[in-house]
């Protein structure tokens, strides 16, 4: 049996509750729509306060404002969010940078959230920070790897869902969604590449945590194990991302590909970095708007069916991913929502992307 | 032994987000139209414009598109809308 008794909780600003036990909890958070459908953590304050404690923030700290609704988000909130979701006080940080990162006006927060397309929140962290939380960037790295991208990633959607009602028919509008939206967070594999962290290729120091965040459609896996040639292995990455311009949408924006480590290897015994990567696929991966056609969707060529496309404007748009489980030349591409309306963001954990820079 | 818990929601309305005085009439009224561009908005807007000129009185119907469909409308075109006595924003897919 659920009793409730409303309260203003002691030094934090949201309202508390008193309910009977666990199941109570389950089901009230439930009912209210609080949930993502799956048993949350119950959020008390001894374990909010220990998240706000581990990253020295007060309740009451700003993360950010959420520029088309004008919503403030409050660590507290977050952090109420981040229990729920079942992070311990060590991940708390990279929530807190990466919901920071999202309401930077170039991710386009509202539009990637509210759209029919249905992307979710693609998490990448690099630097120190994936060791110290036990982030895999192995076995099963797009998928339940480990608890911390588990629980990082499921924060995100929480925080989305309670503090700019992204829930689906309200906010969400999307018409299919996909399973990211549960949590979509993966680590890097940097102790098991030569190539440089994605978190340094976009400007972070090396060495320095970071996230990155990119408005993501579902992960498109490929396999090509019949061959050592990393312009053979890449053409695969392109292939899909050309399947991708003509299947769903033509624009060019930020992708990121997912290489683990059998197909890495072959790419980097013959020298190739993530800029060779991305230069490649940026030259391979366009097509005609003519192609369009071949796929059921010749009444939008109408006269531009000689206009080429390309999935990336320029090299620096595409995200290279070392991760993935030892054995198996597979790999993945991971389009973007909407082309280049939404920007993918890196931020460093425990840095103001807000600050003013210093004077001198 | 019970739990105290705690909301994680926003607990507030976004700022700015009240709705406007509702006109009593629209007959000779100036109304604008914000279309997110989507094809399904043209057949939908159309018929909008019939019914409010043929219907309500209306006198002039304007219609703009934004220039990205998943974002607020353009300054020039929130600009605008000092000028129209009522404003219909579709979604239109």
């Amino acid at each position: 049996m659920l009793s409730m008794q409303q309260t203003t909780g002691a030094n934090l600003a949201a309202r508390s509750y008193e309910l009977d036990d666990f199941a109570a909890a389950q089901e009230f958070y439930h009912a209210q729509g609080w949930t993502d459908g799956l048993p949350v953590v119950p959020p008390t304050e001894a374990a909010v306060r220990a998240c706000l404690d581990w990253a020295m923030m007060p309740p009451d700290q700003l993360i950010g404002i959420e520029p088309v609704r004008e919503q403030p988000v409050t660590a507290e909130k977050l952090a109420i969010n981040a229990v729920m979701a079942g992070c311990l006080p060590m991940h708390f940080p990279a929530v807190v940078t990466a919901f920071g990162a999202m309401l930077q006006p170039e991710f386009l927060l509202h539009g990637a959230t509210a759209s029919t397309g249905g992307c979710a929140v693609l998490v990448v962290l690099n630097g120190p920070i994936r060791l110290e939380i036990g982030a895999g960037a192995s076995f099963n790295a797009l998928g339940n790897s480990d608890r911390a991208t588990a629980v990082i990633g499921r924060a995100l959607r929480l925080a989305l869902i309670n503090l700019m009602d992204v829930r689906p028919g309200g906010i969400d509008r999307s018409t299919l969604g996909h399973p990211g939206k549960f949590s979509y967070c993966l680590a890097e594999d940097e102790e098991d590449t030569t190539w440089q962290p994605l978190s340094v290729v976009r400007g972070v120091p090396e060495g320095i945590s970071a996230v990155t965040v990119m408005a993501a459609m579902a992960p498109r896996q490929i396999m090509n194990e019949w061959t050592t040639d990393p312009r053979e292995i890449l053409e695969t990455f392109a292939a899909e991302m050309r399947a991708n311009l003509r299947h769903y949408s033509i624009h060019g924006g930020n992708y990121a590909i997912v290489i683990p480590k059998q197909l890495r290897d072959h790419i980097q015994a013959a020298g190739w970095s993530k800029r060779d990567i991305a230069e490649f696929v940026h030259e391979r991966a366009r097509i005609r708007r003519a192609e369009w056609a071949d796929v059921g969707k010749g009444a939008v060529v109408r006269d531009r069916g000689d206009s080429v496309y390309a999935a990336l404007d320029s090299p620096d748009h595409l995200l290279v991913i070392a991760a993935g489980g030892p054995a198996g030349g597979f790999g993945a591409v991971i389009p973007p929502w909407l082309g280049h309306k939404t920007k993918a963001v890196t931020a460093a954990i425990g840095a103001c992307i807000d600050c003013e820079p210093p004077k001198g | 032994m019970t739990l105290r818990v705690l909301d994680p929601t926003h607990e507030m309305k976004a700022a700015g987000a009240r709705a406007a005085l509702r006109p009593a009439s629209l007959r000779g009224a100036t109304v604008g139209f914000i279309s997110n561009g989507k094809e399904g908005t043209k057949g939908y807007f159309a018929a909008l414009d019939r019914l409010l000129r043929d219907e309500l009185g209306v006198a002039e119907v304007v219609w703009r598109t934004k220039s990205n469909y998943s974002a607020p409308a353009d300054a020039h075109i929130v600009d605008e809308i000092r000028n129209w006595q009522a404003v219909i924003a579709g979604v239109g897919d």
